[in-house]
């Protein structure tokens, strides 16, 4: 919806940030302008420094590990004993026949909060396993994932958005084919595909070989799989402003179709692309999470805060901490890079109406 | 749950296990001339109409193809043998009985020729009688079926061999002779096979009418000999068992059943059939209790809860042919590494009894090995000592929990001791497969195994004689291969009878490979749950150690 300063009413937060600039505009570089609005959006700077918090803390999960827990976050503890209160406390309870009499066992520790010196802050799983500092190190993962699967799909989608919509004719009939073919399949079922024929063998073609289990199996077939849902709307923009006079004026001096594409298309939809990196972050932590929940991204007995979830699915009437904890921290990861998100495509574009297709 | 977990590892070895048994006789603790079992064939009068159950899903409903205890648990009452077990509670559960023989065989001196006769008036629950030839042609429909029994029964004379009927499948097999008139079956073998009367029992030999397709009939009920029959079979929704109405009491050696009829609705997630046991929507729950339900289970409802271990083992296989564990100090350190009351209580919510035997409690030939103790700083120094400190290790492990804890366990441990583990979990469909494979080179594995029939033959000669060891399809995953135990493995085979001192061999073979060379990691004897609504009377409870829960002699209160 397009809004007119003049217009009586709007719902439109960013539409009336536009229309309230501060000051004069003339001579101000677009990018100037866009911190000047987006340093008004206080809700999603909020969310913003959020996102930071968490990818500090995530970032500090070998010193909180190393120099807090005192533990790694695939070391198991089962049978062993911590203190907490000058007591010892089973990390996780002992079951089994004592006298012909049967226990049940195996219900691990609950979070301790500081009372045991900085072990088990968030309790422990089933594998005697410090939930804290596996939550720390799964951030990490999930957010390596979520955000090098984000550059490389965002690469690719840029390039063929670009070769698409500038060249057009074949090539933009092959490359949309090929959107069009990657698209046909949901795309958490064709994620769940690849993940799960990757992780049983690697990938050993092309002279690449891709370790079954290795962090680059979840990050490339997430890119792969969301390259239309970037590129399409690129080729869109693309074929807008192929048409436009400044192409034709760099055409008409003699610049090649690589400086065109490369010096003169490309910056003109650099905000689309900021704006989609950071909504495709959030999505891509989400798919990531899902795959693992499933047991095709992050392969065990690494962490991720999918696979995290999965682990404590079984757990959930015992110790629900195991599951609830790592959906915290998705929903607080998502959330943030969302909202903010939001807010950076309002600063940058207050009129545009740059959206992530709902899949 | 499958009633041997690990059943697809055994199609095409077990031809080799049959093959290569030269037990003669007649095993079992030399039940050769014994006329039977007691078990009352009459109801015990505490009949009822309905019992209802939440079952898992049964592979098949047909007795030539089902391999499952979802399928055996239900389907014992309905097909029957020639010979069967006890309907007794504990050990002696393992005892074989004649079913739809008279009585036990007659085996000649060299155990080669077996001879049965079969019961007068018997009669299948479509009304038509039950003759001699329907068990050779049992038999030959397993082979056209492709059942995965086939190889239990390589050894009857003309099913071997590239003219055999395994191969043919033409013909009839021309070691089992019968006489419809005199009722009587004589079976050959090529050689003595000392527990051809526990194959004989399997599932795979139950009895079926001349003339029934050699297709999966599961969905189309089979008529029955035992005294129930399936009414009805839905794959994946549930089944109906009713009264065989021909029954007449013709297999005295079992008992005829309490309730009328079962109605089983499959649920293959147990924290939905748990649920509908505690509202009394069933009166039984086939899985076993979640670990998370395991607590309310135990305190609020500890008097409808049962728990029991039947025959298995579960250990850690390690590859005694490769580095770093055929190197028998490395393969102490990783017995030492590993704590079994950890894994139970941990991973199996303490549904466990640890062991360090091969062979599970309650065989004859059983002698508790307690030859080590976990104790990671020694392991640490043994693996040192071995030189193969650092060396990275393939463990292996199916991607489902338990299983899945129980390998990154592993894994963890091995870590702890001074290898760098590197994990492959995988789907359970291709598991066995995939580590029964060579060139997989899987160095440190989760594996388990429970009995086929309660006969040592089963467990060290099919999981452990080195002679055994195959590319493909390999059951000795871990390349246990040691030349005087596979000798000792070789010649027990051929002994006749399980005397005492038979036993003590078998005993010295589990001790020997266990802790002497140290080729396996055993940690547990899994135990089990059954849980029933508030309807059943408890009194009425009875498990037997190959038929597990009897729910013929159930009743309610």
């Amino acid at each position: 919806m397009a809004t007119d300063s003049t217009s009586d009413f709007t719902l439109d937060p960013a539409a009336l940030l536009a229309a309230e600039e501060e000051g004069p505009i003339e001579g101000k570089s677009p990018w100037y302008l866009a911190w000047r609005r987006l340093r008004r959006n206080y809700v999603a700077l909020g969310f913003l420094l959020l996102f930071v918090t968490i990818l500090v803390l995530c970032l500090c999960a070998p010193l909180y590990a190393n120099h807090v827990a005192h533990t790694g976050p695939n070391t198991g503890h089962l049978g062993e004993t911590f203190t907490r209160d000058g007591k010892q406390v089973q990390v996780v309870s002992k079951g089994g026949f004592v006298n012909g009499q049967f226990h049940a066992g195996g219900i691990p520790v609950g979070p301790q909060l500081w009372h045991a010196g900085g072990r088990y802050v968030f309790g422990a799983d089933n594998q005697g396993r410090d939930v804290a500092v596996r939550l720390l190190y799964g951030g990490l993962n999930s957010l390596a994932v979520g955000i090098g699967s984000a550059i490389i799909c965002m690469f690719f989608a840029i390039v063929l958005a670009l070769l698409s919509g500038y060249f057009g004719g074949a090539t933009d009939w092959t490359i949309s084919r090929f959107f069009d073919l990657i698209w046909a399949f949901p795309v958490l079922l064709l994620a769940i595909a690849l993940g799960t024929a990757l992780s049983i063998n690697g990938f050993h073609h092309f002279g690449i070989n891709i370790q079954s289990g290795s962090l680059w199996i979840p990050i490339l077939v997430i890119s792969f799989v969301l390259i239309p849902y970037v590129g399409r709307p690129l080729r869109g923009q693309i074929l807008s402003l192929r048409e436009k006079e400044f192409i034709e004026a760099a055409t008409s001096q003699g610049a090649s179709s690589w400086r065109v594409m490369f010096s003169e298309l490309l910056p003109n939809i650099a905000s689309s692309i900021l704006v989609f990196f950071m909504l495709i972050i959030a999505s891509n932590i989400l798919t990531e999470a899902g795959l693992s929940f499933l047991g095709a991204g992050v392969q065990p007995p690494n962490a991720s805060w999918g696979t995290m979830i999965a682990d404590g699915e079984d757990r959930i009437a015992t110790a629900p901490w195991l599951a609830i904890i790592p959906g915290i921290m998705i929903v607080l990861t998502v959330l943030s890079l969302n909202v903010f998100g939001d807010g950076l495509r309002d600063a940058l574009d207050p009129r545009a109406k740059v959206r992530m297709d709902r899949r | 749950m499958t009633k041997r977990s690990r059943l697809t590892r055994f199609v095409g070895v077990l031809a080799l296990l049959a093959a290569l048994a030269f037990l003669a006789g007649c095993g079992g603790g030399g039940n050769k001339s014994s006329s039977g079992g007691s078990s009352s064939g009459s109801s015990s009068g505490k009949t009822y109409p309905v019992l209802r159950v939440a079952w898992d899903a049964p592979d098949y409903m047909d007795p030539q193809l089902y391999y499952t205890v979802a399928a055996y648990q239900i389907a014992n009452y309905v097909w029957t043998g020639l010979l069967g077990y006890k309907h007794v509670p504990g050990p002696a559960g393992a005892t074989l009985v004649p079913y739809l023989a008279e009585k036990m065989p007659t085996i000649s001196a060299d155990g080669t020729d077996l001879k049965f006769v079969l019961r007068p008036n018997l009669h299948y629950s479509n009304g038509t009688a039950v003759k001699a030839s329907d068990f050779r042609y049992s038999n030959e429909r397993a082979f056209k079926m492709d059942s995965p029994g086939v190889g239990f029964f390589s050894s009857i004379q003309g099913v071997s061999g590239p003219n055999g009927y395994a191969t043919t499948k033409k013909g009839h097999i021309s070691g089992i002779i019968t006489n419809d008139a005199n009722r009587t079956i004589e079976i050959k073998l090529d050689h003595p096979e000392g527990d051809i009367l526990y194959i004989l029992a399997l599932e795979f030999a139950h009895v079926v009418p001349s003339g029934t397709p050699a297709t999966d009939q599961s969905t189309h009920p089979i008529p029955a000999t035992g005294p129930y029959m399936i009414q009805s079979y839905t794959p994946n929704r549930g089944f109906v068992v009713v009264r065989n109405p021909h029954y007449n009491n013709q297999i005295p050696t079992m008992p005829s059943g309490n309730p009328d009829k079962v109605i089983g609705t499959i649920i293959t997630d147990p924290v939905a059939s748990y649920q509908r046991v505690v509202s009394n929507k069933d009166d039984y729950d086939y899985n076993t209790v979640p670990n998370d339900r395991l607590p309310e289970a135990q305190s609020k409802f500890n008097d409808r809860l049962r728990i029991y271990t039947n025959a298995n083992t579960y250990y850690y296989a390690i590859n005694n042919a490769i580095p770093p564990f055929n190197n028998m100090k490395a393969r102490e350190a990783a017995q030492m590494a590993i704590d079994p009351q950890a894994i139970i209580s941990g991973v199996y919510g303490g549904l466990g009894r640890a062991t360090q035997n091969f062979l599970p409690p309650g065989y004859p030939q059983y002698r508790k090995i307690d030859a080590w103790h976990f104790d990671l700083a020694k392991a640490k120094q043994l693996v040192q000592q071995s030189g193969t400190a650092g060396q990275t290790v393939d463990v292996y492990g199916p991607n489902e929990d338990p299983s899945k804890a129980s390998t990154e366990y592993l894994a963890g441990q091995l870590a702890k001791i001074g290898y760098k583990p590197k994990l492959h979990l995988l789907a359970h469909a291709v598991y066995f497969q995939t580590i029964g494979n060579q060139k997989t080179k899987a160095q440190a594995m989760f594996t388990d195994w429970y009995q086929d029939y309660p006969h040592p033959i089963d467990w060290f000669d099919t999981l452990l004689n080195g002679d055994r060891i195959t590319q493909l399809h390999n059951n000795n995953v871990g390349n246990v291969n040691v030349p005087s135990v596979n000798k000792e493995i070789n010649a027990l085979k051929k002994i006749t009878t399980l005397t005492p001192e038979v036993n003590d061999r078998w005993a010295k073979v589990d001790k020997d490979l266990m802790a002497t060379y140290h080729t396996t990691i055993p940690y547990m004897n899994r135990s089990q749950t059954d849980f029933f609504s508030t309807n059943v009377d408890m009194n009425c409870y009875v498990f037997s150690v190959v038929l597990y829960w009897d729910w013929g002699l159930s009743c309610m209160k």
